[in-house]
C-alpha cells in the first residue's frame, strides 16, 4: 500500500496539540511507517509555497488544530481543505473555538485596546496597534488581519472528522490515527472518541443527591476525593461533556472544564452545562438563589470555556 | 433564570428579552396579557442583531 500523505497545521492555538500528537510515543514509529508527513510547521521545514504547489487532493489527511482568528489562518485552512482528502479538526480550538474562542466576548478594538494599551506592563504612548500594511524603505510589509470574531474550523471549511480535547488524549489521537492507517473510518462527520456519553459515565466518584447551597472556585477549597465534585459545589462540566478522556481531571481532584465538547446529540454545550448547574441549586427563595449564583463569577467563561464560537449565540454583542 | 440572565448580560443581551412566567390553562386573559406585554417590551428594544463587531463580526 502506498504511504499516506499527512499534513498537520496550527492556527489559533497554544502548541499543546503538537505536544499531544508527539505523546503517542513509540507509536509514532508506526505512524511514519504508514504515513509521510508533508507539512508540519512545528517540526519540518516545508513552506506555504510548497503546499500551494501541491495538486488538489494530493494530501490524504490533514490534522488541523487551532481556531480561525485571522486572515492567515483562514487562508491556510482553505488551502489545506483544497489539498486534502480528509480534513480533521484536531483539538478543542479547531472543534469549538477553544480558549481563543473566549475572545468572542470582546472584539478586535477592545482586545487591541487592552493588549496594546491598558495592560500594566505596556508602555505604548503612541497607542500603536498592528496595521495590516506598513511601508518600509525596503518595501511593503504585511501582517495578517485580526478578525473581530473567532470562528471554528467547521465554520470556515468543510470538516470530515473531529478529534476532541484540550489537548486530545493520547488514546483518542491514536484511535483516530489507527482508523486512518487501517482505512476503517467512522461515518463522515463523526467526533472520534472512545465514548459518546458524558464524562460522568467514566467518573468513579460517588453520586448521591445533587443539591448545592454554595459554589466554590477551585482554589478556595480542597474537595474530598470520593464524592461527585458538582455535589461539593465545584462547577464540574462532566455531565455536559463528552467522555473518552477517562475522567482524568476529576480523578486528580479537579473539576472537568469541558474540553471534549458536548455529548452526542447536544448542540450547545454551555446551555446544557448551565441548565444542569441551575437544576442543582438547592433553594426556592429568590434572594438565596441570587446569593448562591453570585459565587459563579464568570458564567459565560465557565459554561462556554471551549465552545463559545460554536454556541448558538457564537459571540457577545459589543459596541 | 437568574443564572441565565446573569450569563446573557455578559453576552450583551438585554434582560428584557427573556422572561419566564407561569400561566394556568384556565387563565386565558392572563396569557394574552403577558404575551402582549412581552411583545411590546421586545418591540421597544428593536430587532436583535448578534453582530458585535465590524465587517468580520
Amino acid at each position: 500500500m502506498a504511504k499516506l500523505k499527512l499534513a498537520l497545521y496550527w492556527a489559533a492555538s497554544c502548541g499543546g496539540c503538537e505536544i499531544a500528537q508527539l505523546q503517542i510515543g513509540e507509536k509514532i514509529l508506526k505512524l511514519v511507517e504508514a504515513a509521510d508527513i508533508v507539512f508540519w510547521p512545528v517540526a519540518i521545514d516545508a513552506k506555504y509555497k510548497d503546499v500551494e504547489a501541491m495538486p488538489a487532493k494530493s494530501i490524504d489527511v490533514c490534522l488541523f488544530n487551532g481556531a480561525i482568528r485571522n486572515s492567515e489562518q483562514e487562508h491556510i485552512a482553505k488551502m489545506l481543505r483544497e489539498k486534502a482528502n480528509v480534513m480533521i479538526a484536531y483539538g478543542a480550538c479547531a472543534y469549538g473555538g477553544g480558549i481563543p474562542g473566549l475572545g468572542n466576548l470582546f472584539n478586535r478594538k477592545s482586545i487591541f485596546d487592552r493588549v496594546y494599551g491598558e495592560t500594566p506592563s505596556t508602555d505604548n504612548g503612541g497607542k500603536v496597534v498592528p496595521e495590516t500594511k506598513y511601508q518600509a524603505p525596503e518595501g511593503e510589509l504585511t501582517v495578517p488581519e485580526f478578525y473581530d470574531t473567532v470562528r471554528t474550523l467547521r465554520q470556515t471549511v468543510d470538516v470530515d472528522y473531529i478529534i476532541p480535547g484540550c489537548p486530545p488524549e493520547e488514546k483518542t489521537t491514536w484511535l483516530a490515527l489507527e482508523a486512518l492507517i487501517s482505512g476503517k473510518l467512522p461515518p463522515r462527520g463523526a467526533v472520534i472518541s472512545h465514548s459518546i456519553k458524558a464524562v460522568c459515565d467514566e467518573c468513579v466518584r460517588k453520586r448521591n443527591v445533587k443539591k448545592v447551597k454554595e459554589f466554590h472556585r477551585t482554589f478556595e477549597v480542597v474537595p474530598e476525593t470520593e464524592t461527585c465534585l458538582l455535589e461539593q459545589g465545584l462547577l464540574c462540566a462532566g455531565l455536559a461533556t463528552r467522555g473518552g478522556c477517562g475522567a482524568l481531571c476529576p480523578q486528580a481532584n479537579m473539576p472537568c472544564t469541558g474540553c471534549y465538547g458536548p455529548v452526542e446529540g447536544v448542540v450547545d454545550q454551555g446551555a446544557h452545562f448551565l441548565s444542569a448547574v441551575s437544576s442543582v441549586v438547592d433553594s426556592n427563595n429568590p434572594q438565596e438563589i441570587n446569593a448562591i449564583i453570585d459565587n459563579i463569577r464568570d458564567p459565560a467563561g465557565t459554561f462556554y470555556r471551549y465552545s463559545l464560537p460554536d454556541s448558538l449565540l457564537r459571540r457577545a454583542r459589543t459596541k | 433564570m437568574p443564572l441565565l440572565k446573569k450569563m446573557l448580560s455578559q453576552f450583551g443581551i438585554e434582560q428584557e428579552r427573556v422572561r419566564l412566567d407561569w400561566v394556568s390553562a384556565s387563565e386565558g386573559d392572563r396569557f394574552a396579557k403577558l404575551v402582549a406585554e412581552m411583545t411590546e417590551q421586545v418591540r421597544k428594544l428593536g430587532p436583535f442583531s448578534s453582530n458585535g463587531g465590524g465587517k468580520n463580526g
